[in-house]
């Protein structure tokens, strides 16, 4: 799975948990600059990506992510 | 202030390796005189049970070995402080019970001071989670995890620090000039809040608090508005007093305040009053809480019967409801929950509910939203919001249901309102003079500037320490000048009394 792939996929994940189709992400988009990205749309996107990828994020993960491409990171790894 | 000064001054002389034993002996030291010395044993219990379980569930996953069990330790130490916690701070529950069962032994539980012991308890279940979580890696040197639970600045009053924030505790502190000065200045600013400002406005609030036959009407109004501006002059000066002490050690806390009345929702507030607070509820009560199986299935069944936003309400009234009920439990007694945490856990979820709304009446009416006025108006409108659920911290449910609804009989009762009060003499009977009104509003002021100093420049420190020497140092003569005489030192003032100590 290279970057770009996973972003397709991850905007893909975004754009249906927000219900926003202008969304593109960044590896430096963090949660204020996307509209709608509170605490509980956190995890939402969360759980859309583990189905996305098809494996779970350990909590720890979750809540040390700092921005979008550190959960890129992650998924990265995981998926390996 | 003594102890602190010559704290400082061995710091820097001694060898850097031993640096972090003085703050140890320090944070001992300090404990000794503040709290009942005795107590120590719980906090020695509970770095003894978070020593042991990490060390042991790391050994576990080392050798890959017992997949299951690091959860078991993990549940079983996190139960374990939480029980100690409960016995402890919990005392407010406990007691009717117990003197019900006449188990007077618990009864003299109340007699122990119970000094920051949630403070603490919550960076011990935190370096706990972290460890299971593989966030960081145990401390194996247990008087180093000792002197984490213990460090004398943050004991009394928080803020809640991580264990990977404070790992600076054990590194070599170089004598940096501008360590110094930052930290006494902070120490400094929080006088000014704590003791010239905070304790003033506390004289006034709790006059008419304290005779409510007496002071009526639009006093009523005066001590409901005043109380959110002591709390935040009181714990926000007592943070930065915690902080410049840290930051003279070369150790920089966590912040607890952003200018939180700079809101413009409830939300925001939240999220700008008590951080550290907020961010460890947030980490690990309410991500698990919604993460866990049972609520990704609620939400996912509530969205498919009720469609995408009727489902993300829903989840949101639960885990808030939770959230808030925790917060609730933490701060102790049944005043608080009611009255703090429903009251906020109702407003958040009307705010979420009416949101969409209000977004609809101003663009039919074209108004400006980010013009000045507007969020002025915001925030007036989510300090009142605040200020209603701090009266009932301030004088229990029933004080402040009589309190506000005095306060409401002045818009709808004609000849009720004692607007006059404001003008005669009336509020010079309220134990101050007029130039204590001259200094609250002049240290408001001061607040309120540097406030937008930091919303616009980052720290207002940074402003100044950029401007001209002169400048520079007569602000800050100005400010210890201004603290040294306008100072409020009642008798038997203790400086280390803040509202928010015991919790």
């Amino acid at each position: 799975m290279t970057r770009e792939e996973v972003y397709e996929r991850l905007n893909n994940v975004f754009r249906e948990v927000l219900d926003d189709d202008s969304i593109e992400l960044h590896d430096e988009t963090v949660a204020d600059d996307v509209d709608g990205w509170d605490s509980f749309e956190h995890i939402n996107l969360v759980v859309g990506v583990e189905e996305e990828f098809g494996f779970k994020i350990p909590m720890g993960k979750v809540v040390t992510m700092k921005n979008v491409g550190e959960m890129v990171d992650i998924i990265m790894e995981m998926g390996k | 202030m003594v102890l602190i000064t010559a704290g400082v001054a061995v710091y820097y002389i001694l060898p850097k390796s031993w640096q972090w034993v003085e703050l140890l002996l320090l944070s001992l030291i300090f404990y000794y005189f503040a709290a009942t010395p005795y107590t120590i044993i719980y906090m020695v219990i509970s770095t003894v049970i978070a020593y042991i379980s990490t060390v042991w569930m790391s050994k576990l996953k080392a050798a890959n070995r017992k997949p299951g069990l690091p959860l078991t330790i993990t549940i079983a130490a996190l139960a374990l402080n939480i029980l100690m916690w409960f016995v402890l701070k919990g005392r407010e529950f406990w007691l009717p019970v117990a003197r019900n069962m006449s188990w007077t032994s618990l009864v003299s539980m109340r007699l122990i001071a119970a000094l920051g012991m949630g403070y603490y308890t919550l960076q011990v279940l935190g370096y706990i989670i972290d460890n299971y979580w593989g966030n960081v890696a145990p401390q194996r040197n247990p008087l180093k995890l000792f002197l984490f639970v213990i460090y004398f600045p943050q004991l009394t009053t928080g803020p809640i620090s991580r264990y990977s924030q404070l790992e600076t505790l054990y590194e070599k502190h170089k004598f940096q000039y501008q360590n110094i000065a930052f930290g006494a200045q902070r120490i400094l600013w929080g006088f000014v809040k704590k003791i010239v400002l905070a304790e003033r406005v506390g004289i006034i609030v709790s006059a008419i608090t304290g005779n409510p036959e007496l002071y009526q009407g639009f006093y009523s109004w005066i001590a409901i508005l005043l109380y959110p501006l002591q709390m935040y002059a009181d714990f926000s000066g007592c943070m930065d007093i915690v902080l410049g002490v840290s930051e003279l050690f070369g150790i920089k806390l966590a912040e607890n305040f952003r200018n939180p009345f700079f809101a413009r929702t409830s939300q925001e507030f939240w999220q700008r009053w008590h951080i550290t607070l907020g961010t460890w509820a947030k980490d690990y009560v309410l991500y698990p809480l919604l993460k866990s199986g049972i609520m990704v299935k609620f939400g996912k069944l509530t969205r498919k019967k009720f469609g995408r936003k009727t489902g993300k309400f829903l989840v949101n009234l639960v885990g808030m409801f939770v959230l808030w009920m925790v917060m609730g439990i933490w701060h102790g007694g049944y005043q608080y929950i009611v009255g703090v945490s429903l009251w906020y856990w109702v407003v958040l979820m009307l705010g979420d509910l009416l949101s969409p709304l209000f977004t609809k009446i101003t663009g039919k009416l074209n108004m400006k939203t980010d013009s000045f006025g507007w969020h002025f108006f915001q925030s007036g409108r989510t300090y009142l919001i605040y200020a209603i659920g701090a009266t009932f911290f301030n004088v229990g449910i029933s004080g402040g249901l009589a309190l506000l609804q005095d306060a409401g009989r002045v818009i709808v009762e004609k000849g009720y309102a004692n607007l006059w009060i404001f003008f005669d003499h009336s509020i010079l009977n309220l134990g101050i003079t007029y130039v204590d009104i001259n200094i609250i509003i002049f240290a408001v002021i001061l607040l309120v500037l540097v406030a937008v100093l930091r919303e616009k420049y980052g720290y207002a420190r940074t402003w100044i320490s950029n401007q001209s020497f002169l400048f520079r140092w007569g602000i800050w003569l100005g400010l210890f000048v201004f603290v040294l005489i306008w100072g409020k030192y009642g008798p038997g003032y203790d400086a280390a009394e803040f509202i928010y100590q015991g919790f």
